[in-house]
């Protein structure tokens, strides 16, 4: 009798999660279905999800009326460049921070968690100032070099370094291994898995990143896949088959990268210092 | 969490002093020299130069920039637009963030609470709204909002319940962005609190169980109390970043119906780069990062409090 009841509870539970992942995935089901609908159905066409048109225009037209696939190398170089600076600068910063001690170490370390206290917004006007001042306005190198250094990733580095047993850095200095060779043989290959899940996490937000490279880049040549959107909308008006053709696409990488990794990103998450 | 960040520096200081002591060690700072480079140009002296800028008049374009003392934040004090932005800021925030914290919590109770294959399938399921461009989401809800044949009012209707103007009408827009804010959240809290979750000892629940305490009583007297050092970092980072609030906003309202949308963060956009009033934007920018050190200072002191305490 009570394993019965039991097993309903179970059957409801699992009703009750699915309905919950429903809702929120109902803007992408919806996204879907738009982009493959005849533009008439598109409005006022339904509730239904499944498309009672369907056709290939809208991607067609996004991919040959846009510059759809300039904005999608633009994205990947952007995404790829920035993501592997941030790591390369954080890594240096974390093993600093990690394996030395030296004057202003803590304060250097306060610092660093301080700027992720400060919001983005509060300091891009002379950020953007700044790059216009190096020429670098409507360029990927000012989307990138001013957030090569990322707190963000030079906390979690750190806070992985410190797992990495000091005795065998000692060990290596003893065998006479000088801090660079001791970087390269015993803190690059310990935090090779680590590196990659923090990688897939920094790589999907600058996938994503919208306020920098909207000031940044301004020809539509030059612009990334989340701010070049709005092409398809004229005096207000948005013509949602194509827009949406483009977001789904546009989303696709970010999917796969994500179905494929996702133990990944779920470490990154789980690994970052955050078990108390 | 942070207990753990102040002890680990302290704790080696001591042992190694006497070596450091010895001889001067360059290592460290060559390894620090390009993150220190790269935040001095772009975040110590931006920092420093916009309240520099906010007491000058300048147009971002010409090449004089003129001195007014406090005429910027004068300006600021007795405009309208400032005061409906920072009170949106405030509802946005206080409505965003407890309600995100809950529904992620509830999620990750749920999710953990089945076992088996499934449970990662849901988790990964419930994490997409996170991983998707905010850019991409704002145009799909904007969509789904559209208030004469959008998906949500069909619904509504479909029902016989009344049909919203979701993004028109200045009693419903802030709400609007609030419910997309949460729905953007809760996945991340949910991976946070998963995380909290399987750091919680085993042996405690079997405990409970033994003194006979039900689900329920587990959930409340064990869960939610070991998960407080992640309830300290969910609830900083959700309002840090829902202050930050703009993609939305920029995409969907552009701050209106009559500015009931218009936040701090968006008017800091607005001034500085459609009506190019650089002085008055980086007087707002001033006030923003005051109000949020004051808020997370506040935060981390009487949230450590709480955690010493239990």
């Amino acid at each position: 009798m009570e394993i019965k009841s039991n097993k309903y509870r179970l059957y409801f539970k699992h009703i009750l999660i699915i309905s919950i992942i429903f809702i929120m995935l109902i803007p992408f089901l919806w996204m879907l279905s738009t982009s493959l609908k005849d533009p008439k159905d598109i409005l006022g066409g339904g509730i239904w999800f499944f498309p009672t048109s369907f056709t290939l225009e809208h991607y067609i037209r996004a991919i040959n009326e846009t510059l759809f696939l300039t904005w999608l190398k633009n994205s990947t170089i952007i995404a790829t460049i920035l993501t592997i600076g941030q790591i390369i600068v954080a890594f240096l910063a974390a093993y600093a921070f990690s394996n030395f001690n030296f004057r202003g170490r803590e304060i250097l370390f306060y610092f660093v968690l301080a700027t992720m206290i400060i919001p983005e917004q509060a300091i891009m006007i002379p950020q953007f100032i700044t790059i216009n001042n190096f020429d670098w306005v409507n360029t990927f190198t000012g989307v990138i070099v001013p957030n090569l250094a990322s707190g963000y990733a030079i906390f979690l580095m750190r806070q992985r370094f410190l797992e990495i047993p000091k005795e065998l850095s000692e060990a290596a200095s003893i065998d006479g291994c000088g801090p660079l060779r001791t970087l390269w043989h015993i803190y690059v290959p310990a935090s090779i898995p680590f590196l990659s899940a923090i990688g897939v996490l920094l790589f999907v937000s600058h996938w994503n990143d919208y306020n920098w490279p909207l000031l940044v880049l301004m020809q539509e040549e030059k612009m990334t896949l989340p701010i070049a959107f709005s092409s398809f909308q004229h005096e207000g008006l948005v013509e949602w088959g194509p827009t949406m053709a483009i977001a789904t696409l546009s989303m696709i990488p970010v999917l796969i990268i994500y179905l494929v990794l996702q133990k990944k990103f779920v470490e990154g998450f789980t690994n970052s210092g955050l078990k108390g | 969490m942070r207990a753990e960040i102040l002890k680990q520096p302290t704790e080696s200081l001591v042992g190694e002093k006497v070596k450091t002591k010895k001889k001067f060690n360059k290592w460290p700072y060559i390894f620090l020299l390009p993150s220190l480079i790269l935040y001095g140009i772009f975040y110590v002296f931006p920092f420093f130069y916009s309240f520099v800028l906010s007491f000058m008049e300048w147009n971002l374009i010409s090449p004089d920039k003129e001195y007014v003392g406090f005429d910027n934040y004068n300006s600021i004090w007795s405009d309208s637009v400032f005061w409906k932005s920072l009170l949106n800021t405030l509802i946005y925030v206080v409505a965003t963030v407890p309600l995100s914290m809950m529904i992620g919590l509830s999620f990750a109770l749920l999710v953990e609470s089945v076992s088996g294959k499934m449970r990662e399938t849901y988790r990964m399921l419930l994490f997409i709204p996170v991983i998707a461009s905010i850019a991409v989401t704002s145009l799909v809800w904007q969509l789904l909002m559209n208030p004469e044949q959008g998906w949500i009012n069909d619904v509504l209707n479909l029902f016989g319940l009344p049909q919203l103007n979701w993004l028109n009408d200045p009693n419903v827009a802030l709400w609007a962005i609030v419910i997309i804010g949460i729905w953007k959240a809760v996945g991340y809290n949910m991976i946070l609190y998963i995380a909290g979750l399987k750091g919680i000892d085993k042996q405690l629940y079997e405990a409970a169980s033994i003194d006979g305490a039900g689900k329920w009583r587990q959930t409340i007297s064990i869960t939610i109390p070991m998960l407080s050092p992640i309830n300290i970092f969910v609830f900083i980072v959700s309002v840090i970043q829902s202050f930050q609030v703009f993609t939305t906003i920029h995409l969907m309202t552009q701050g209106g119906p009559n500015n009931s949308t218009n936040m701090l963060v968006y008017q800091i956009y607005e001034e500085a780069f459609m009506f190019f009033d650089i002085g008055k934007a980086s007087a707002l920018s001033a006030i923003l990062f005051i109000i949020v050190l004051i808020i997370t200072i506040f935060q981390i002191r009487t949230m450590e409090k709480k955690v010493h305490y239990q």
